[in-house]
């Protein structure tokens, strides 16, 4: 690599910088994890004490106040239908926005624009229209009111990942494909989506973890309790608990270590999603 | 490939992102452009009010009080994620062990779901159980212990803090991206030529990033303006909304006062001074680039 920095001193000196930053980053989640083994007197009367022991009580109460594992099936559910949808059909609509022929160029172009405008418009201005919907469409406090925004706020991205691939595939491949007799729907199935795997990995890890974490939509779509997903149970925690924050963290830490395990097996799609909208030019 | 792109395949193909894109982003936002409009809390029909939301939102001192906070969030941002997300991009391009478990690392926060983010940095800023006063009580340095968060005064900078931990790996990483693109013998002829490390740095090294710079601002100049979750459960823009940012108070107002009329005009307005924040940003950018 580059010797820009040359000395043996000098790189020490970066070295342990660089293992500082990363310890500092870590303290809040290694504080989190250690507190959640604490019992509440203990975190009240000496805050800064290490957990006497590792006691796994927090997390069976945290188990018993909340309905964590409904959580996780709600949130999962929601998911699958939200992101397969919008994985269907995103893929469709951008395989005719790159690669189909429409009789009038400028209109493919301008539908592709307007598919992206929807990168620039903030998630805040839809909550009340969205909310609005779903009473009209009568899906308001089920999970289709969540689905369908979820959907919707997906496909600029989605558009935007999947037209700047297929741009890039060589015509002999379906040339050859139409060749062999190939109809629309086998084209998408057998020979495209077989070479667009990584970009719709990179699609479904990243659009899996946005409805993981979507909380603003959630908190006014959703008012059942038997209906919540992750991010808006967690945001109820502290009402559930009142005064007990042993089990607010351990409630806290369910949630995260498995996200950090799921971040920990797809780091690499998820840093490409996020770079690939932010670098979009 | 034109016999497969007949009307009706076409037709096919685009209708259901296009149906669903067209109810549920466009047609939103002129609902949010029409409610803006009335006045309206929900029971009977809105009533038509013209631009008063608007004229109110100037007259709003909480609305002045959000602008400033979002700000102080945003000066903060800016210079910390720049600067730091450069230097640490930077350390990285020294090929050493530990690398890439250093880069995932920094990273994580990024992806934990952001109302956790305000749970995990509650129990640090708490004035009472939180970790950095009883830190600093132990350390003997009660003078310098603070209210935090819940007071009247450091909550925004609080808020800077958090979406700097939390922002960081990510802005790393693009800076990362972006020094990755400068070739390598640019630099393996500026050192024939004698230029020192620092030299390097400013006269190669910053100039030839200065598109991943804009990048990075506006990443940041959007994500400030979409902090929410972590500041419902820090403070919830209390008291009296004092620390409320911008999307915190146009979301109270909207949802918890049940003001729809005018929480719509206050999201408006937000959605804008974003817009011309990036657009002034651009244009700055690219008159320099011209000269």
């Amino acid at each position: 690599m580059t010797n820009s920095v040359g000395s043996k001193g000098a790189r020490l000196v970066l070295s342990v910088i660089l293992a500082v930053i990363t310890i500092v980053t870590m303290i809040p989640l290694i504080w989190m994890f250690l507190m959640s083994f604490k019992t509440n007197s203990e975190i009240y009367s000496t805050p800064l004490s290490l957990p006497t022991g590792f006691s796994l009580e927090n997390y069976s109460r945290a188990l018993e106040t909340l309905n964590i594992g409904r959580m996780y099936v709600n949130t999962a559910y929601v998911a699958l239908m939200a992101v397969g949808i919008a994985l269907v059909i995103s893929f469709m609509s951008s395989y005719a926005l790159s690669r189909m022929a429409f009789r009038n160029l400028n209109l493919q172009k301008a539908l592709n624009q307007y598919l992206l405008l929807g990168l620039m418009i903030s998630p805040f201005i839809l909550l009340f229209p969205m909310y609005h919907i779903s009473v009209v469409t009568s899906t308001y406090n089920t999970f289709w009111a969540l689905i369908m925004p979820y959907i919707a706020t997906q496909l600029s991205f989605n558009n935007l990942l999947f037209v700047n691939f297929f741009k890039g595939i060589p015509v002999e491949v379906e040339e050859a494909a139409l060749i062999d007799g190939c109809n629309l729907p086998q084209m998408c199935w057998h020979v495209i989506a077989p070479m667009t795997k990584p970009v719709i990995f990179t699609v479904v890890i990243f659009n899996i973890l946005y409805v993981w974490n979507e909380y603003p939509l959630a908190s006014i779509l959703i008012r059942k309790p038997e209906l919540y997903t992750l991010s808006m149970g967690a945001s109820m925690f502290k009402g559930a608990y009142s005064v007990d924050n042993a089990g607010i963290v351990a409630a806290s830490v369910l949630i995260i270590v498995p996200q950090l395990i799921f971040y920990g097996f797809f780091q690499r799609y998820i840093v490409d999603g996020m770079t690939a909208g932010a670098v979009k030019g | 490939m034109h016999w497969l792109s007949k009307k009706k395949n076409l037709i096919i193909m685009m209708t259901p992102t296009l149906t669903i894109y067209t109810v549920y982003i466009v047609a939103a936002v002129f609902i949010a452009v029409y409610y803006s409009l009335t006045k309206y809390s929900g029971i009977g029909k809105p009533v038509f009010y013209g631009i008063k939301n608007y004229i109110r939102v100037f007259e709003d001192r909480f609305f002045w009080i959000s602008l400033k906070n979002t700000f102080i969030v945003l000066v903060i941002s800016l210079i910390f994620l720049t600067v730091l997300g450069f230097l640490i991009a930077n350390i990285f391009r020294i090929k050493r062990r530990g690398n890439n478990l250093s880069k995932a690392l920094v990273f994580s926060p990024a992806i934990i779901s952001p109302i956790i983010v305000g749970i995990i940095w509650l129990y640090i800023l708490d004035p009472e159980i939180g970790l950095l006063n009883s830190a600093l009580q132990s350390l003997g340095l009660e003078s310098w212990m603070q209210m935090w968060i819940g007071g009247t005064v450091l909550s925004p900078y609080m808020y800077a803090i958090v979406f700097i931990w939390r922002q960081l790996g990510y802005i790393t990483t693009i800076f990362v991206a972006g020094l990755n693109m400068i070739p390598g013998e640019v630099y393996e002829s500026a050192e024939i030529d004698g230029a020192s490390g620092w030299q390097r740095m400013f006269h190669i090294t910053i100039p030839m990033v200065r598109g991943t710079i804009t990048i990075v601002m506006l990443l940041v100049i959007t994500g400030v303006f979409k902090i929410f979750e972590f500041i419902v459960q820090l403070t919830n823009g209390g008291p009296n909304h004092l620390s409320e940012s911008l999307v915190t108070y146009s979301y109270n107002i909207t949802f918890l006062n049940g003001e729809y009329g005018y929480g719509m005009a206050l999201a408006m307005i937000t959605f804008v001074i974003t817009l011309i924040l990036s657009a002034l940003y651009n244009f700055a950018t690219r008159d320099k680039e011209g000269a």
